[in-house]
């Protein structure tokens, strides 16, 4: 069945040339056309369309998405874009859109993106999840390798895990794969590079689990702009419908930057010799001096011992704030992770398993 | 400013980084331990925590203090003809055994607006010590980079108890050569060597072509009771074998002449620092 297709651009030749290449496909019927909006809104119900271009570079028609979503629920919605902007994007995904699209296109192109829109999952905006520690060590890696693990699962959504602890990622490690394109490539090449092209970037770690690599010598590193480190981050969020960034130890231009755009930040400590829970407090004021109402930061202590409401409290009591989740000891995750082993199946029946199972349940739930 | 020595020639003071790639391995408790053990052999000693946004120092010797790295650089880029870095360290003394500290900054604002070439010039200020060590955060930054080129010995400590530790060791290692830091100038110390394993010290020589300069036992209780008195091992734990091995650490960092005559020849400094200084970290 060939699409009902519905074009909406205020750019006459720009219309006519994607109107060209729709009609020479058989995939397409092109129902109707529109420059103006508010004709698209009100007449394209009569050809029962399935399937939206919409030229979101208009800021009238970018709005309107909402109101597209509205009127025809169930039609794919794609925005177009003659450059990827990445807020643009964002904000047409915020408005239910299922993607965007860089023009001019080919019918081909057209099927590779729906492809890639139609596997990430429900049609929302992607949830952007960092793992921050203050001083590392914290447990913060594996915490986040396994939450993806398990949103995957609970969702059977995509979700990326990008590993921006750019000198010393350990997620290669904890999987146990050798991805050739890493984190620095995806920086180096973003401006040229579309939701279709980036996908590849991404190792398939395990159904609907996805790695983007750190580099292999730490001087890599400096060849990262925390800049296009953001657009890469952003990218993703159009391909996967969960993104869990690992970032670096402490505050940096990359962890600083990370952390502006996500919508939840988890403060990672591991308890030790007590003082982490204070390196814990000056990291939370620096997040509450930047707060932006939007943002969510979240505590996460681990290796509580015991694992008591008391201790919860008294760590709280030191901190000046709630801790928010609580995770357990458990040792042989350390020699899973230690022998690459953490994608072959976890303990689920461990106490540890269950805290970070409920940590997921929480973070899809919010995302509802 | 510098040390006269008895025949008149002026000679700089030993600076000896502690770092690794790895954190939460025991860096600070090296460098207090390090600190401890040259004082009580009679040395001027400082201790700098350059751990700028969670520097421990001052936690595990249970001080407070006002005086930061951070006071320092405001105080040099305001009047800079007044300045002197010793109205910016702060005293630890317990029975015979006294050293400076320079704590590092107490508010993680202060610690992102620290500049490299000054922090380089305050260490710098620092050698009228016979000692100067330094307590780095593990990752290779503008300001650590910094440090180790201007380090006489680099204290580079592993714990190889997990295989990413042991991966960022090794990388750790080769990223050090390659940015043509002489090989006689990283020291490798294995920190917690005896602790139960799966990776044996041996595999991890073979792995880094180079044997292990030194081996600290592992001492959890006695660390523990070190960090909750706020004293140095030697204070806390005199009899543990670790306390043993910190003495056996800085009598062969003092005992240059007999153990190491490489240390007496001045080492070439590492001139990687200046070409990426603008790329990493701040």
């Amino acid at each position: 069945m060939a699409y009902k297709t519905v074009v909406v651009e205020d750019d006459p030749q720009m219309l006519d040339e994607i109107v060209s290449v729709l009609r020479r496909s058989t995939d397409f019927e092109v129902s109707s056309t529109y420059k103006r909006v508010n004709n698209a809104l009100g007449q394209a119900g009569m050809f029962h369309p399935n399937l939206f271009f919409i030229d979101i570079e208009n800021e009238e028609m970018l709005n309107a998405i909402p109101a597209f979503v509205d009127i025809f629920p169930g039609a794919f919605l794609l925005g177009m874009m003659e450059q990827w902007d990445p807020l643009i994007a964002r904000r047409a995904m915020e408005g239910g859109a299922t993607g965007c699209i860089i023009k001019p296109f080919t019918a081909k192109d057209v099927g590779e993106y729906l492809q890639i829109y139609t596997v990430r999952g429900q049609h929302k905006p992607a949830r952007l999840i960092s793992f921050f520690s203050p001083k590392g060590r914290a447990g913060r890696t594996t915490l986040a390798a396994i939450l993806a693990l398990l949103i995957a699962e609970k969702t059977g959504e995509r979700v990326a895990l990008i590993d921006a602890d750019l000198q010393f990622g350990d997620l290669p490690i904890f999987f146990d794969v050798e991805p050739k394109r890493t984190v620095v490539d995806a920086t180096q090449d973003i401006k040229l590079l579309t939701p279709v092209s980036f996908a590849p970037y991404f190792y398939k770690i395990k159904e609907n689990v996805f790695l983007l690599s750190s580099p292999e010598r730490p001087e890599y590193a400096e060849l990262v702009a925390p800049e296009a480190l953001v657009e890469v981050v952003m990218m993703a969020e159009n391909i996967f419908r969960y993104v869990i960034v690992d970032l670096p130890a402490g505050f940096n231009p990359m962890s600083l930057n990370v952390c502006r755009i996500s919508d939840t930040v988890f403060i990672t400590t591991m308890i030790n010799s007590g003082f982490e829970v204070n390196h814990a407090k000056k990291t939370m004021e620096m997040f509450d001096s930047q707060a932006d109402g939007r943002r969510r930061v979240h505590t996460v202590f681990t290796r509580v011992n015991p694992f008591t409401e008391e201790q919860r409290q008294k760590i709280a009591d030191q901190l000046g704030y709630p801790v928010d989740v609580m995770i357990p000891n458990e040792y042989r995750m350390i020699s899973m992770a230690n022998s690459g082993r953490l994608a072959s199946g976890l303990p689920m029946d461990t106490l540890l398993m269950k805290t970070i199972s409920d940590m997921a349940d929480k973070v899809i739930a919010a995302g509802r | 400013m510098a040390i006269a020595t008895s025949t008149g020639i002026e000679r700089s003071s030993v600076i000896i980084s502690v770092f690794s790639t790895t954190p939460g391995i025991g860096k600070t408790i090296i460098a207090i331990n390090l600190a401890a053990g040259l004082a009580k052999e009679g040395y001027r000693v400082c201790l700098a925590d350059l751990d700028l946004q969670f520097g421990d120092v001052l936690n595990y010797l249970k001080l407070t203090s006002v005086n930061t790295v951070a006071g320092a650089q405001r105080a040099l880029l305001d009047h800079p003809d007044k300045f002197h870095v010793r109205d910016f360290l702060i005293s630890y003394s317990h029975e015979d055994v006294t050293f400076a500290i320079l704590p590092a900054p107490l508010y993680i604002y202060d610690a992102y607006q620290t500049d490299v070439d000054l922090v380089t010039k305050i260490i710098g200020d620092l050698s009228y010590f016979d000692y100067v060590v330094i307590d780095l955060n593990s990752m290779f930054s503008a300001l650590n980079l910094a440090m180790l080129d201007i380090s006489t010995v680099i204290n580079y400590v592993g714990v190889i108890d997990f295989l990413p530790a042991l991966k960022n060791y090794k990388i750790g290692y080769d990223t050090l050569i390659r940015f043509d830091y002489a090989e006689s100038k990283i020291r490798l110390v294995e920190n917690r060597a005896d602790s139960q394993k799966l990776i044996e010290g041996r595999d991890v020589e073979r792995l880094l072509g180079e044997p292990f300069y030194h081996r600290l036992p592992n001492d959890y209780p006695s660390v523990n009771k070190s960090i909750n008195s706020g004293q140095p091992l030697m204070f806390a734990a005199p009899d543990s074998r670790l306390t043993k091995s910190f003495a056996e650490l800085a009598a062969r960092y003092t005992n240059r002449a007999q153990e190491e005559p490489d240390a007496e020849i001045p080492m070439e400094s590492g001139g990687f620092f200046n070409g990426i200084k603008k790329f990493f970290g701040f």
